[in-house]
């Protein structure tokens, strides 16, 4: 399955030509919780066709901040009202000292910082009943390291026993960012843990610094980084297409997902032909 | 060994201070090249949906007027909502509360603020229904109104009005009733005589017949139930059915 992150910017165009036609759409709940009016119809219009995935941005998972429960509660009433298969979240913080940034800032990798944030991904779990799974972000700068980051990382998934959202784009991006080999960091994950894949354009800012702005089409190295990745993976992972400005014509969004479905295909007729 | 979870939060906090602030006191193992991305991406985003839930109070400040209160509200503020479209009403709170000296220069922006966001909040609110057919007499039937509408008195008429062009000699009574439209979801606006408002309180509170309508408010404002009153009021009454502030009939 190959999705689209489900944009206002693109809903109407969308929603009445078949020029996009994804096999899944993925919103945060966020920004649909309490809507009604317009939005809401062109929500469930979309929904009418194609499955859901969710990702959330706000829960805040790594705050020192108290887990906003009654907004967690919204959350899983949202997932249930529009039948969701997925909810996704944050290796990050979004809030602190009470107050929210809307933005995703990085984690520090300590040890400490892996018990906080797994005991709250656990209680999240526990409120919506099921597992979730939690996206790697990109990041400028480290704070306060103890550690690598693959360590954090495999530290958290394995304490929280959760699954992982591995964004590609953002693997390749902290790569770069922070001079490593985003193939052997891809190697180093729990690959049977990975739920959902996350594909999406970057823009080089710096000579040193590259922003994950999901404002440009997916780079050639990062479809790299997504056949090195498929060809690890067994099964049929869903792999969503993150377009968050500079919007284009939707066909060149569609011919996006194409490139990836065929990705995958090449992925599948191998398996076929070595079965 | 670990530190503290105390010394990691307070490297969190430090980190979210200077996103707020934009002033940058040094962190452990940050790069302070880089650690301004973070103070642009979170400056950003709160100007930005700002920008958009207040396009008429942009439009009537200075950049310099604009850039100081976002920047005030971003750093003095804890934004509460976890839901950024929701963020804008805190901006009006918190001028509210806060008080800023811009307010003496343009004493109808606190209204305008709350204005454009009650615009943001029709728009975006939760359904409200209200059981009714669209078959009926207006003449004879009980009205059903809108479910989603608000009544709100105003003291500048912002709606009429390019803010810049507001002044001191406009202050006076606005009533004025916003509402949804049930099909395009747009929000519509139609000036109230203090007689109609008191009116629409009537039909927010039942469905009632015009005749009862027309005789409670001339009770209520203590005027003789004429003929003409009542054709006055069927005449509003039609519009609103035209508009949408009326939906239709009780079933
Ligand atoms: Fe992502």
């Amino acid at each position: 399955m190959v999705g689209i992150g489900f944009r206002k910017d693109f809903a109407d165009q969308f929603l009445n030509s078949t020029t996009l036609h994804p096999d899944f759409i993925e919103v945060s709940p966020e920004n649909w919780i309490g809507v009604g009016g317009y939005w809401k119809k062109m929500l469930y219009k979309a929904l009418d066709k194609y499955p859901l995935f969710t990702h959330g941005l706000s829960l805040s998972l790594g705050s020192p901040d108290e887990l906003d429960l009654p907004f967690l509660k919204k959350t899983k009433q949202f997932l249930k009202d529009t039948g969701a298969r997925l909810f996704s979240e944050h290796l990050s913080y979004a809030k602190c000292d009470n107050a929210h940034l809307y933005d995703l800032l990085p984690m520090p990798f300590t040890e400490e910082a892996i018990r906080h944030v797994s005991q709250r991904i656990r209680q999240v779990q526990d409120v919506l009943g099921d597992r979730i799974a939690i996206e790697i972000v990109s990041y400028y700068t480290p704070v306060a390291p103890e550690m690598d980051e693959i360590e954090f990382v495999n530290g958290v998934l394995e304490l929280a026993d959760c699954r992982l959202l591995l964004d590609v784009n953002n693997v390749y991006v902290n790569s770069f960012n922070h001079h490593y080999d985003a193939k052997a960091f891809i190697d180093a994950l729990p690959l049977d843990r990975i739920r959902y894949i996350h594909m999406a354009g970057h823009e080089q800012v710096e000579e040193d610094l590259i922003l994950d702005t999901h404002g440009q089409p997916i780079a050639n190295p990062v479809y790299d980084l997504f056949g090195h990745v498929m060809s690890k993976l067994n099964d049929e992972v869903p792999v969503l297409l993150e377009r968050d400005f500079n919007i284009p014509e939707l066909s060149e969004l569609q011919q996006e997902l194409d490139r990836l479905a065929s990705i995958k295909a090449i992925k599948r007729n191998t398996y076929a032909i070595a079965g | 060994m670990p530190s503290p979870v105390s010394t990691i939060s307070q490297h969190q906090s430090a980190l979210a201070r200077y996103c707020r602030t934009g002033s940058y006191e040094p962190i452990p193992g940050v790069r302070h090249r880089h650690v301004i991305r973070y103070r642009e991406l979170v400056y950003n985003v709160v100007e930005d949906i700002l920008q958009s839930a207040y396009p008429l109070t942009y439009e009537l400040l200075s950049s310099a007027e604009w850039n100081d209160l976002v920047d005030r509200f971003l750093s003095e503020h804890s934004c509460r909502s976890p839901q950024v479209w929701r963020m804008p009403k805190e901006l009006y709170d918190f001028v509210k509360k806060e008080g800023t000296p811009l307010l003496s220069q343009y004493p109808f922006l606190l209204e305008l603020l709350y204005f454009e966001w009650l615009e943001v909040e029709l728009f975006m609110m939760e359904d409200k229904k209200a059981s009714h057919t669209s078959k009926g007499d207006a003449a004879s039937d009980a009205l059903v109104l809108n479910p989603e509408h608000i009544l709100q008195h105003f003291h500048y008429p912002l709606h009429r009005k390019t803010a810049a062009q507001i002044s001191d000699e406009d202050k006076g009574d606005y009533f004025l009733v916003m509402f949804r439209h049930p099909g395009s979801g747009s929000v519509q606006f139609m000036d109230l005589s203090p007689a109609l408002v008191y009116l629409v309180e009537q039909l927010a509170i039942a469905p009632v017949r015009v005749t009862e309508l027309a005789k409670e408010v001339c009770d209520a404002l203590n005027v003789p139930f004429q003929d003409d009153t009542l054709s006055d009021i069927l005449t509003f009454i039609n519009r609103c059915l035209d508009n949408k502030l009326i939906l239709g009939f009780k079933a």
